[in-house]
């Protein structure tokens, strides 16, 4: 078999689909557009909703700042994690704009090669979100005690302080090492192993491949 | 153009060309609620997209295009979940009242030998067995004409390799 052998199989595909996608089409015209409105509102309603939370947490946190601003105890982690969240929601907001200016109208190469650099920039990005969330465990325990609580839980032993964010530290190994090690025996949950995947490296090392793999087609002549 | 008067004339153009929709699904998803989650995307796309195109411009250009950047980003993300796409049998969905057509096998082997090519050589080897000229081919995947040359003349040299290892048919 010839590739033109294969272009008039292909006609004849073209032929059958014309003849037994007709019902489809009026089911297009009827479903198509609403359903696809439909889930554009739900994705931009989940991203204006995860922008919404840490804006309040974001708003919160400085809230609690300014009203211990005198206490260098209470002010210090609650600035760590404000400036956690400001680069959380910062990350958030850059990706979004950065996939609204994406129009797939455009050549198919230059869209996969920026859609896989997003992809890469997503993937460092949760990458540094999950691996300084321990760090930032004590100074949330700080910040949400006193804060709803009323429990300074800074003044507490500070052996009692450093083992917690020693604790913190050490999670980070564990946690690479579990992703490597159990992350591709997940196979119940998608979302579990997308995370196990991201932590482990794999998810990135994908996409750098993709990412080659796209240079390699636009520049073999 | 007007919400109303657009999405009228968007579904004419979608109607008309809603080939092209259902090869790109059935070359890109092997099962059927896959094939219909491409397809959705695919309209998303386009839709989100139509006021951007040009109406001196061909639409089935325009909706290769975008049709091909979905799906190929959707094959990836199927990929990149360990979901692997597997060579599509003769994929049309049946609809009721509408007879099935018979199967046919050579129909199948395209679909396979389609199938096993990687993403952006799938999406050049849809154009090409559509017929659009090297050119525009390598307008619409932005690369250049003798670009285009090569990987077909690669593509054809495949065909010829997969069909000699071939057990011959009884």
């Amino acid at each position: 078999m010839e590739l033109d052998e294969l272009k008039a199989i292909w006609a004849k595909h073209d032929e059958r689909l014309e003849r037994t996608a007709q019902v489809n089409g009026e089911m297009l015209a009827r479903w198509g557009v609403r359903n696809s409105l439909k889930s554009l509102r739900v994705l931009f309603g989940s991203v204006l909703f995860e922008a919404a939370a840490d804006l309040v947490a974001i708003v919160l946190i400085g809230s609690f700042a300014a009203d211990h601003y005198r206490n260098a105890e209470l002010l210090a982690p609650a600035v760590i994690l404000g400036a956690y969240a400001i680069a959380i929601f910062a990350a958030m907001v850059g990706q979004a704009v950065a996939l609204a200016a994406i129009h797939y109208d455009e050549p198919i190469l230059a869209i996969q090669i920026r859609l896989q650099r997003l992809r890469e920039r997503r993937i460092r990005t949760t990458l540094g979100i999950l691996l300084f969330a321990p760090l930032v465990w004590l100074p949330f325990t700080i910040v949400a005690m006193q804060g709803i609580f009323g429990v300074n839980v800074a003044e507490a032993d500070p052996v009692w302080l450093v083992a917690n964010f020693l604790f913190g530290v050490a999670v980070i190994p564990v946690g690479v090492y579990a992703a490597r090690r159990f992350g591709p025996r997940l196979k119940a949950s998608s979302a579990m192993r997308a995370v196990a995947d991201e932590i482990a490296g794999r998810s990135l090392a994908v996409a750098l491949e993709d990412l080659a793999a796209i240079g390699r087609f636009a520049g073999e002549s | 153009m007007k919400g109303d008067e657009a999405q009228h004339a968007f579904v004419t153009l979608l109607e008309r060309h809603r080939g092209i929709l259902h090869k790109i699904a059935s070359a890109y998803a092997r099962e059927a609620a896959g094939r219909e989650d491409l397809r959705q995307e695919i309209v998303l796309q386009l839709w989100r997209s139509f006021p951007r195109f040009d109406a001196r411009s061909k639409f089935s250009t325009w909706m290769y295009r975008v049709a091909l950047n979905v799906a190929i980003s959707y094959a990836r993300r199927r990929r990149g979940e360990g979901r692997i796409e597997l060579a599509a049998p003769a994929a049309i969905e049946t609809v009721p009242g509408v007879t099935a057509p018979p199967a046919d096998d050579r129909l199948d082997a395209v679909l396979a030998f389609v199938n096993r090519l990687d993403e952006l050589n799938r999406a050049l080897m849809l154009l090409y067995l559509d017929d659009y000229p090297h050119a525009e081919i390598a307008t619409i995947l932005g690369i250049s004409p003798s670009n285009v040359a090569t990987k077909i003349a690669r593509i054809k040299e495949r065909l010829r390799r997969d069909i000699a290892a071939q057990p011959p048919s009884q």
